[in-house]
């Protein structure tokens, strides 16, 4: 029995500026929503839901953002007076390596039987233009939904790594900033600010490089079997480089679009809309993020 | 307009269910056990009295009575939500007499995310601080938040992890710096029934589990589920403060208690169901700890509606506060300290948490008791 993907979607804060005021919260309850017709699901059926989303509206830090995205796609919203099965909700923060973490979580429950139909959405937006600092991330929400499969492989393994010498890096953090002029803002205000150093990429693709070889390692995998890259890390660059230190062809690498390079955490999402996984392929999910943290996921569709 | 709700499916239960009667593993390879518990708690107290004193408002509110919360523990100069999760660590370490490279995964669940003073970091998650502070080199690591239910949805996912034999051993760990909510909170608060009111009860804490694949035969954890009742999600909301430094939360905590009482009554019929045994089999029901007088109307309430009630309760608020994700931990390791279990007594864990979250995890105490010295 394997965990498939059943559909994923995503939402750009672009597309929907004229219907939208997008948020973090809206574009994941967009991309959420466009999954499930993609699947043909209602949102009812899901079992599980998994936010991994970090950068979120207002930076709401109570109660899980999931479950403000699962009252707005009304799942399972309370407890009937027959009987029925309900949806559990909760966030997964591991930076841009939190996809593939919420779907390492899902896959572990589906396979326990625990839960039938899981999804994971992942969205980030500046939660302050013009107050935050160094806020580089495109408006954008992805989400995928998965499912346990008797005939197909699907997740067939998962390795994940830390390198904290390099934690220093990626870094954001909230922090109160006094206002010495007074004026509306008053005494002060607390103020996101990212900061990624310019050797960020170079450690990254060496990280993730050395993770792949691992996972390759365990599963005794020949890279020259892989069809498809999806490797992502917040910065552009990174897909293309670790593409070449693997030996896997450009061709193979799923891009983000235009304005969507940096793309965070929704960022595997976005290379996945745009890779078809034909049936008896072969796909690595390759991200890395701040800690410096990789995950690597290996897919057979 | 009688709701019909989704379909039912062959077997199905509306929490997210793992485990079953008598303690088996109930489809699963192996069962789980807490193997340590830890705390940290700083060494700072403020009364009741002593908060509403610094209130910027005379609110004539006696917080004390309304709540029972007769103090908290206040974090020092040198500690954050990382210090206090990586001492509550160590020390659930020490109890499990186990190494920090066992552990096959450390999931950090605190709400709070303070590192260095009142600096909140987003990027990278916390779990790799603590992780690298305790040596845990081997683990898998990442954060979650769940609100006040943080600690219990680390341990329903590490549980799932340990049944199906793909970890061994893990840990979940949170450490709660959140007094600031009261500080920010007695700057505005006005009146009983403001918004802010939750914020003054608040303390600060950590707290960590150790669960770990249980012997064949040995009692573990019985049943644990958890499900989120989502349409009370806005009822209770924490974002970075406006009027100074940490965060501000803004709660309908009277509408929260209400929901959380009547919803949670199906779910704790179904997770007993699922073990097999009836409300008054707990030996000790450990709710999460927001205010003496909601934990007792809670008992109240579900001991009418399922026909039983559990031998002891356990109230920890009135000495501690609410410590948010970590308030079920510390209080095991109190009585735990205190040598208030015995080895066959069993315990039944109840989140009721933003969100609305419910979550429950029963379990065997078993060996836990020897491991802090009060084998009898």
């Amino acid at each position: 029995m394997g965990t498939i993907i059943e559909a994923s979607a995503t939402a750009r804060a672009a597309a929907h500026r004229r219907s939208l005021t997008p948020g973090a919260l809206e574009l994941a309850d967009a991309a959420a929503r466009s999954c499930l017709e993609r699947a043909e699901r209602t949102a009812d059926e899901l079992d599980l839901l998994i936010n991994a989303g970090v950068y979120h509206d207002r930076i709401l830090s109570e109660p899980a953002f999931a479950s403000l995205i699962q009252e707005d796609i009304g799942a399972n919203l309370s407890h009937p007076e027959v009987a029925g099965h309900g949806t559990f909700s909760f966030d997964v923060y591991n930076g841009a390596c939190g996809v593939l973490t919420g779907i390492s979580l899902v896959d572990g429950m589906l396979a326990s039987g625990t839960v039938k139909l899981g999804m994971v959405v992942a969205s980030d937006m500046d939660p302050e233009p013009g107050i935050s600092e160094g806020f580089s991330f495109p408006g954008v929400g992805g989400a995928i939904l998965l499912s346990a499969d008797d005939f197909r492989a699907g997740f067939t393994a998962f390795r994940f790594a830390t390198f904290p010498e390099f934690a220093e890096l990626f870094h954001s953090a909230v922090d109160w900033q006094d206002n010495a002029r007074g004026g509306p803002a008053g005494p002060g205000r607390n103020v996101l600010t990212v900061e990624i150093a310019e050797s960020y990429v170079g450690r990254a693709l060496d990280c993730a490089e050395s993770t792949v070889h691992e996972l390759a390692h365990a599963q005794a995998l020949d890279l020259g079997d892989v069809d498809r890259l999806i490797a992502t890390t917040s910065v552009p660059g990174f897909a293309d480089g670790l593409a070449t230190r693997l030996g896997v062809s450009a061709e193979l690498v799923a891009s983000l679009p235009d304005g969507l390079a940096r793309a965070h955490t929704a960022a595997p999402l976005v290379a996945l809309e745009s890779a078809a996984l034909e049936p008896g392929s072969t796909t690595l999910f390759v991200s890395a993020g701040a800690g410096i943290t990789v995950a690597v996921a290996l897919y057979r569709a | 307009m009688e709701k019909s709700g989704p379909p039912a499916r062959e077997g199905e239960h509306w929490m997210s269910l793992e485990g079953g009667a008598d303690g088996s593993p109930n489809g699963a390879p192996y069962t789980s056990r807490f193997v340590g518990i830890g705390a940290s708690l700083p060494e700072r107290r403020l009364t009741s009295d002593e908060l509403m004193a610094s209130t910027k408002h005379r609110t004539g509110i006696d917080l004390e009575r309304l709540t029972g919360v007769r103090e908290r523990r206040i974090a020092g100069e040198d500690e954050d939500s990382y210090t206090l999760a990586v001492g509550a660590a160590r020390n659930a370490l020490a109890y499990a007499d186990c190494a920090a490279e066992d552990l096959d995964m450390v999931i950090v669940s605190s709400i709070s995310h303070y590192v260095g003073g009142l600096r909140w970091q987003l990027d990278p998650p916390l779990s790799i601080l603590v992780k690298e502070a305790i040596g845990a080199r081997r683990a898998v690591s990442f954060d979650i938040s769940n609100a006040c239910a943080g600690m219990m949805t680390g341990t329903f996912l590490l549980n799932d992890m340990i049944r199906q034999g793909r970890i061994r051993r893990g840990m979940v760990v949170s450490g709660e710096y959140i007094s600031q909510l009261g500080v920010n909170a007695a700057l505005e608060v006005r009146t009983m029934m403001d918004d802010q009111l939750a914020s003054l009860t608040v303390g600060d804490a950590g707290a960590a589990a150790i669960l770990e694949r249980a012997p064949d035969g040995a009692p573990g954890i019985e049943v644990a589920g958890f499900t989120t009742l989502a349409e009370h999600s806005r009822l209770c909301l924490a974002f970075p403060a406006r009027v100074g430094r940490g965060a501000a939360m803004y709660s309908d905590a009277r509408t929260l208690q209400e929901v959380g009482i009547e919803d949670t009554v199906p779910m704790l019929r179904e997770a007993l169901n699922q073990a097999g045994l009836e409300f008054d089999d707990i030996d000790y029901f450990i709710p999460h700890q927001t205010s003496a007088r909601a934990i007792h109307k809670g008992v109240k309430e579900f001991s009418e509606s399922m026909g039983g009630t559990p031998k002891h309760v356990v109230v920890t608020v009135d000495e501690f506060g609410n410590t948010s994700s970590t308030t079920h931990f510390v209080a095991l390791w109190k009585y735990l300290r205190e040598g208030r279990f015995a080895k066959e007594d069993r315990v039944l864990l109840l989140s009721i948490a933003s969100g609305l979250e419910v979550g429950i995890v029963i379990f065997k105490v078993d060996q836990l008791v020897g491991r802090y010295g009060h084998d009898h």
